[in-house]
């Protein structure tokens, strides 16, 4: 993710569309990378905000929800931005949360749910857009193992079953496990990339 | 950026959510227009009860009084006695054309009015009909003296409130009834229930006030009297005419035209003048202090919204992450700022309304209202246009700095 300054990354991810990165993402101007076939350079902040909208979903390590809003209030942001009606957008949030076996927290605000399920209603914030590319900056740092495991099931799961390319950083060699394909980055470099289709590149030591 | 129901609702649920902060925020405005109403409302209402005390009165009135000479001239020695006459009256008439009425005034002081065996010591004016030129009164009951009384010399009167309430402790309409004075009966015609302190010979409340040929028939005063009262036309100023009208009756009784104290002359123009000055003096204040505190309410609005889009970053990182763009994220500001100011500011209105209300309520007398503390309806909605300009310039520099937030902010911190 855009924390990680890639100095060196020039690969392409499939899911039937190609990705393809190559430079800075946090800095649109030494490199130029494409998402889902558009050009992502010299976007006006509109284009830009269109284009997160849309295109990308987020997950982040602190889940990042809006403490003030309840869960369905949150899965039902973007769509506000992107001026869906608030039925409509109130039906299709109430989808996701049943997706993720949330219905009952629905008018819960975030400071009332266990971190699992905190992570859970980001995931529908993110999917809600139908993205093409999810990105998750250490989605499981702040879950413990049990919750882990199922978070990253869920993730591999709508990766097989929506087919949407879903790129996570972690430090965490178990999770790393979970993915199809890891690269390594070291000091912003890109050491190996390994296939690991099999799931079974670690033993559950920490990765290096 | 959209304006309907759910932007609005976003807002909304901002501020509401968010309560303590939009109570912190809102009350410096709220105190501000509280102030700004109440004291101009206050202001308004202390003018007018002042105001009461000249209640009647003409603005552009000019007494003379007539006392002994201090200054010798043409032959006569100083300290020589004088009195005005009626020629005075026809004089001024005639030279003076910017005056619009001239009327004398004959006076008693302390006369028993008596009604059977009611009495009450009464100043005594002698009046022509014009004289309510001078003192306009608030005739309750029947009629003012007219010019059949003065040409026929009727002996009828009007009485002051205070004379009516202590001579006729019954109540009721007086009119043609009979009071004795000096031995002489009088129909009453009239009550005046005109309370002003600014009076001519005495409290308005405390005076019989009959026509002025039967006073000087009936005290043999013969064509003099003790006052002479005018005012000036519309738009004319008392001061530049008195030159002129103290020459011409002081040609007319040989009193030396500079002798000052002789001819006593009182403008109440510039009595008036002064005082009007002085309210505009205390208006002023009242829109300066009032203005100046909500000015600081904004600023505090904008500062209270300074901290808090720094305390938001996170949650403003994640609108923009999630594909607000940075002009929604300065309307959703500015709005929020705006909203506050108008919501806060209207609760101010209100309240201030209220407390104003109720100090009418508490200055009303037998039913009469004394004054009106009541701000208009135009100055609210002055405040409340004022409200939201302020809202929204004080929403100006806090989402600037939010629009500047970056999707990445929404991962730093925490």
């Amino acid at each position: 993710m855009a924390l990680i300054e890639l100095r060196d990354i020039n690969k392409t991810y499939d899911n039937g569309q190609p990705l393809h990165i190559l430079g800075i993402l946090d800095n649109y101007d030494t490199g130029t990378y494409h998402l889902a076939g558009k050009l992502i350079k010299d976007l006006s902040e509109n284009q830009a905000a269109e284009y997160r909208n849309r295109m990308i979903g987020f997950i982040f390590q602190s889940f990042n929800l809006i403490g003030f809003k309840t869960a369905v209030e949150n899965v039902e942001l973007p769509l506000f931005y992107q001026g869906v009606p608030r039925r409509k957008r109130h039906e299709l949030a109430m989808e996701y949360l049943e997706k993720l076996g949330l219905t009952q927290w629905a008018t819960h605000f975030p400071n009332e749910m266990s971190g699992g399920q905190r992570q859970r209603v980001a995931i529908a914030r993110a999917l809600i857009t139908k993205p093409e590319i999810i990105l998750a900056d250490e989605p499981t740092g702040a879950l413990d193992s049990k919750t882990s495991v199922e978070v990253m099931q869920l993730l591999k799961q709508l990766n097989k079953e929506e087919g949407i390319t879903i790129i996570v950083v972690t430090h965490e060699s178990g999770v790393a496990n979970e993915t199809n394909k890891i690269i390594h980055i070291k000091d912003g470099i890109i050491g190996q990339i390994e296939e690991n289709t099999s799931h079974s590149a670690w033993d559950g030591t920490m990765m290096k | 950026m959209r304006i309907d129901r759910d932007t609005f609702r976003e807002i909304l649920d901002s501020l509401l959510r968010n309560r303590s902060r939009s109570l912190l925020t809102g009350f410096g405005v709220f105190w501000g227009v509280f102030m700004l109403m109440l004291l101009s409302g206050g202001g308004n209402g202390f003018r007018e009860l002042l105001e009461k005390n000249f209640e009647g009165f003409a603005h552009n009135t000019c007494i003379v009084l007539p006392s002994e000479t201090t200054k010798p001239y043409k032959g006569f020695q100083k300290g020589r006695s004088w009195s005005l006459n009626l020629t005075d009256v026809d004089r001024l008439r005639n030279l003076v054309p910017e005056l619009e009425t001239v009327t004398p005034l004959t006076s008693l002081w302390g006369e028993s009015v008596s009604n059977g065996d009611r009495l009450f010591t009464a100043s005594v004016k002698g009046v022509r009909p014009d004289y309510v030129n001078i003192e306009t009164p608030k005739l309750v009951y029947g009629r003012y003296i007219n010019w059949m009384d003065i040409q026929e010399d009727k002996k009828v009167c009007v009485i002051g409130k205070k004379v009516y309430k202590t001579i006729f402790p019954e109540g009721g309409d007086p009119c043609g009834k009979k009071v004795v004075m000096d031995g002489v009966y009088y129909q009453v015609v009239g009550v005046d229930y005109n309370e002003g302190n600014m009076n001519v010979n005495g409290r308005a409340d405390e005076a019989i006030t009959i026509p002025m040929s039967t006073m000087s028939r009936t005290y043999n005063f013969g064509n003099q009297f003790q006052l002479l009262c005018f005012t000036a036309k519309e738009g004319i100023q008392m001061a530049d005419l008195i030159p002129r009208i103290r020459a011409i009756i002081a040609r007319n009784h040989y009193v030396h035209p500079e002798d000052e104290q002789a001819m006593f002359m009182i403008n109440t123009q510039v009595l008036f003048g002064i005082i009007d000055n002085l309210f505009k003096g205390i208006n002023f204040l009242v829109w300066l202090i009032g203005l100046g505190t909500l000015l600081a309410g904004a600023i505090g609005v904008s500062n209270i919204m300074m901290v808090s889009v720094k305390e938001r970053t996170t949650e403003i990182g994640i609108r923009r992450a999630i594909g607000a763009t940075p002009r929604q994220i300065l309307w959703q500001i500015i709005a929020e700022s705006i909203v506050l100011t108008l919501v806060a500011g209207m609760i101010g209105i209100v309240a201030s309304v209220l407390i104003l209300a109720g100090l009418e309520l508490g200055m009303t007398e037998d039913g009469i209202l004394q004054a009106t503390f009541q701000v208009s309806f135009g100055v609210a909605l002055l405040a409340a246009l004022l409200l939201s300009v302020l809202g929204s310039l004080a929403g100006l520099a806090p989402s600037l700095r939010a629009m500047a937030i970056k999707p990445v902010d929404a991962m730093r911190d925490e």
